[in-house]
């Protein structure tokens, strides 16, 4: 029986940081991989654009940004879209139909998102803080949360707490008039969540993103393969041992803490820290399994919110991808979420557990490729999407922008699919919402905080953390240093 | 649950035996239970209580919630949901615990009743179905809400056996407290345990409650030369605080109800803490309770042995006898002038430096004599909780 000082159950992008920088540590690690390569769900993340600046100094990471072109086109069923350009983070209009007006509003709220996510940025990359634990490092980072917001000022401090519980729609509905900008900006808020624009907390789930991603458009990018290419060459160099193909059963404990894994071939491996970089709900009900957690957690567990609702679509056409009205330098990402009204009633349809009649997209155009995010597909249970209906209506939207659309390969992978191949119950990006109740110290649920669990020597890793989804690293970094912390 | 008999015009069900205690109910004084009526008074709580503690008295707990606990791991479930390992339960056992959160603190507690290893029956006074449901998960168990398809008595008295004997019913003198069987009262299949709130021998019976008519009259049948009562809510809180059996949301909050976290109670506080099995692989709420156990308990579930005739009710407990220098230092929960003991008894909370036996603390009574309350600095001595707890309880053959 092999022993290790740390095994890691997979080798997701978080699962490849931790296990880096705990075997620089000079700790023996083990990394268990269910599928034959590392990198998890980051290989649907079309390319990385939110590593953060600390994993590559920690780690000795150096990806560098590939240019794309920084616009971001906004379609319109009357083919006047939207153009903006992203030159280092700061916006400009190319080509609109809205009045000058508007444009100079829309630039202003997406100025002063930018302050307030930049407010909510400083604890991004930080373990949050423990409510109540008494210690002082806890109380000091809770104080310099509130020092943060105060420090706004009196205006900027009302505004935020104004707008923080607030849904994104009432926001633009009162500074905007032309339906293209605030779909664009609706999207960018309720992609990947389990909201509508009119669902409260929308705005908050804008400002995280923006904290995590260091810009609302996400543009600065970097090649996903090549990030992960070097997170494994990192732990090969530091003698982790990576075993693929292989699916951890059980998580075995004694006496609440933690003495090893078993493999589904039922081989043993033993060690008194393991770290999860699976989803809460798959770590706690099915490989730790519910009879050793207390019913409390149980529920809390079980209400965690993890259901996925974008599904990816992948199109190969005939033909280089031309889209109307658009010059082909114009190349960048494609949003499809004409108006606020839109997105809702495709959100309507997701809150009854059906795929909506005319989904939202995001793409992007690789000469005879296509690759689109497309919600609301949502997670179903008990039943199967009809894939091809849903291929159907998205291509039925796209090919009021590209004519003569002859595709010669698709693919769409659902939540539900995901699920199955990343073991991520509910299908979830960020293997859960990203709401109020659910971020911060309380990510993923009260008890299971700040990467620790109910359980001694046992960590999470993943998505299901501070500070959640997006490719950061974060999580899987914290997550170490605390193991770290708690290994003296 | 028939539930098309609740209407606005009548919103409480009514139980099996409503027939009978419609009859007997002269002060037509209803209590609330569960969404059931059940009398609180018949014609007078004393002489119910007497039936009971000298003859035997018939109360209706029908209300009581049932859940059934079936599959291979049901017995596996009950060990994590209860404080208590029952490993070692046979079949036609009975077990009494109690179960907690996962913060140590007391939910409700309830008798377990094991008919195998795979099929258990719980009995509360509160709803837990949610609770066993949330603690099923990751078990080969069900739980399943029986309540409506059981009608239940309590007899309890010295005479119970005496009176089920003279009924036929056959060997019922052998049966062990904490046990049941399935017995036949004249031609009715029921399912009698000895278990009870009276600290006196006492059963309980279970019937189809398409029986339960029959099965109450038959209780009766005696009534020329043994008493028998119908006894309500009034009179059977009279019997458990006697026998010291506390009852949650009077003596304590539940878990599960409290709004305020500081009024949720420990095993430790209740004076539970022989419930309480820490050498248990795992059961919700363990890691809790090995710190509040460490700790020890800030306040404690005392009995109060109190001078004089007038009932503390809701009194405040003081640690001096002169008034002026005291401090506040508990509360009484449940009080009542003891007619069997010739003694006025309570139960109440009493902080550390005064939970021990023989202790002594005041009592401030509020009397209400005539429109006007007379304040009474009475003396108590902190004593068990049991103040009455007659050795026929636990004999047997049981006193016939």
């Amino acid at each position: 029986m092999k022993k290790f000082d740390v095994i890691i159950i997979g080798g997701g992008h978080n699962g490849l940081v931790a296990s880096s920088y705990l075997s620089k540590k000079g700790k023996k690690v083990l990394v268990i991989e269910k599928n034959e390569n590392v990198g998890g769900l980051a290989e649907y993340a079309e390319s990385l654009n939110c590593i953060s600046p600390i994993i590559k100094k920690e780690l000795g990471i150096n990806v560098n940004n590939i240019n794309h072109s920084n616009n971001i086109i906004s379609l319109e069923d009357n083919q006047n879209h939207t153009i903006l350009s992203d030159k280092n983070g700061k916006l400009s209009f190319v080509q609109t139909n809205a009045d000058e007006n508007d444009q100079k509003k829309f630039l202003s709220i997406i100025n002063n998102y930018k302050l307030f996510s930049k407010t909510l940025g400083a604890f991004m990359f930080q373990k949050p803080p423990r409510v109540k634990s008494g210690k002082r490092a806890d109380l000091f980072q809770l104080i310099s949360m509130g020092w943060k917001i105060r420090k706004l000022g009196k205006k900027n401090m009302r505004e935020l707490l104004r707008v923080i519980g607030l849904n994104i729609a009432d926001d633009l509905e009162d500074n905007l008039n032309s339906n293209n900008l605030m779909g664009l900006l609706s999207h960018e808020a309720v992609l990947g969540t389990n909201l509508g624009p009119r669902s409260p907390g929308s705005i908050l789930t804008l400002l995280y993103k923006q904290a995590i991603n260091d810009n609302i458009f996400n543009l600065n990018k970097i090649e996903v393969a090549e990030y992960i290419n070097q997170l494994e060459d990192c732990c090969n160099k530091n003698t982790v041992e990576i075993i693929k193909s292989s699916e951890v059963k059980k998580i075995l404990t004694q006496n609440n803490s933690v003495t090893g894994v078993q493999l589904t071939n039922g081989e043993v491996f033993e060690s008194k820290y393991v770290m999860s970089n699976a989803d809460p709900k798959t770590t706690y009900l099915n490989l730790l399994g519910a009879e050793i957690l207390d019913t409390d957690f149980i529920r809390r567990t079980k209400n965690f919110r993890n259901k996925g609702n974008v599904a990816k679509l992948e199109l190969a056409l005939e033909n280089e991808i031309n889209i109307n009205n658009i010059d082909k330098k114009m190349n960048g990402k494609f949003i499809y979420a004409p108006g606020i009204k839109y997105i809702e009633h495709a959100f309507n349809a997701n809150k009854y557990n059906k795929y909506s009649e005319n989904p939202c997209l995001e793409f992007y155009v690789n000469q005879k490729t296509l690759s689109a995010n497309v919600y609301y597909v949502p997670y179903l249970i008990n039943t199967n999407h009809k894939e091809n209906e849903i291929i159907e209506r998205c291509v039925s939207v796209l090919s009021k922008f590209i004519p003569d659309m002859k595709i010669v390969k698709q693919k769409l992978i659902t939540p539900n699919k995901m699920e199955e191949k990343f073991n991520i119950t509910g299908g979830h990006w960020h293997h859960g919402d990203l709401e109020i109740d659910q971020l911060l110290m309380m990510r993923p649920f009260y008890g299971s905080a700040q990467y620790s669990t109910p359980i001694n020597g046992l960590y999470l890793c993943g998505a299901g953390t501070h500070p959640g989804g997006g490719v950061t690293g974060i999580n899987g970094l914290n997550a170490a240093k605390k193991v770290i912390e708690d290994l003296k | 649950m028939n539930t098309s008999k609740i209407s606005y015009k009548k919103p409480l069900l009514e139980t099996p035996f409503h027939e009978r205690t419609s009859e007997h109910c002269y002060a037509n004084d209803w209590y609330r239970w569960a969404g059931y009526k059940v009398a609180k008074e018949y014609s007078s709580t004393e002489l119910e209580y007497t039936s009971m503690r000298n003859t035997a008295g018939v109360i209706d707990i029908t209300p009581m919630h049932k859940y059934d606990i079936k599959g291979e791991d049901a017995k596996k479930f009950i060990n994590k949901l209860i404080t208590k390992d029952i490993t070692n339960i046979q079949s036609n056992q009975v077990a009494y615990g109690i179960w907690c959160n996962e913060d140590g603190m007391v939910i409700d507690d309830g008798t377990i009743f094991c008919f195998n290893e795979n099929h258990f029956r719980i009995f509360c006074a509160e709803r837990n179905l949610n609770w066993f449901s949330d603690t099923a998960t990751g078990f080969n168990a069900s739980v399943e809400d029986i309540s409506p398809s059981i009608a239940a008595l309590a007899f309890q008295g010295p005479l119970s056996c005496k009176i089920l004997n003279l009924l036929k019913v056959e060997n019922i003198e052998n049966l062990k407290p904490f046990h049941f069987n399935n017995y036949n009262i004249e031609n009715h299949n029921v399912t009698i345990s000895r278990t009870g709130f009276s600290g006196d021998l006492g059963y309980e019976i279970w019937c189809d409650p398409s029986q339960a008519i029959d099965v109450w009259d038959s209780l009766f049948k005696f009534n020329r030369d043994y008493k028998v009562l119908a006894a309500g809510m009034n009179a059977l809180e009279m019997v458990r605080i006697e026998a010291g059996f506390i009852q949650p949301n009077v003596d304590f909050m539940s878990a599960e109800q409290a709004l305020r976290p500081n009024r949720m109670r420990n095993p430790y506080e209740l004076g539970l803490g022989w419930l309480v099995n820490l050498d248990k692989e795992y059961f919700t709420g363990k890691q809790a309770l090995i710190r509040h156990k460490e700790k020890g308990p800030e306040k404690k579930l005392v009995g109060l042995d109190i001078e004089g005739d007038k009932p503390a009710v809701g009194s405040v407990l003081y640690d001096n006898s002169k008034k002026n220098q005291a401090k506040e230092i508990g509360i009484v929960t449940a009080a009542m002038w003891s007619p069997v003991l010739k003694s006025n008894i309570a139960i109440g909370f009493v902080s550390k430096e005064h939970y021990k036996l023989g202790s002594n603390v005041y009592a401030e009574i509020y009397h209400p004599e005539e429109l006007d309350y007379r304040k009474i600095w009475a003396e108590c001595k902190v004593v068990k909780k049991q103040f009455f707890n007659n050795p026929r309880r636990n004999e047997t053959p049981a006193f016939t």
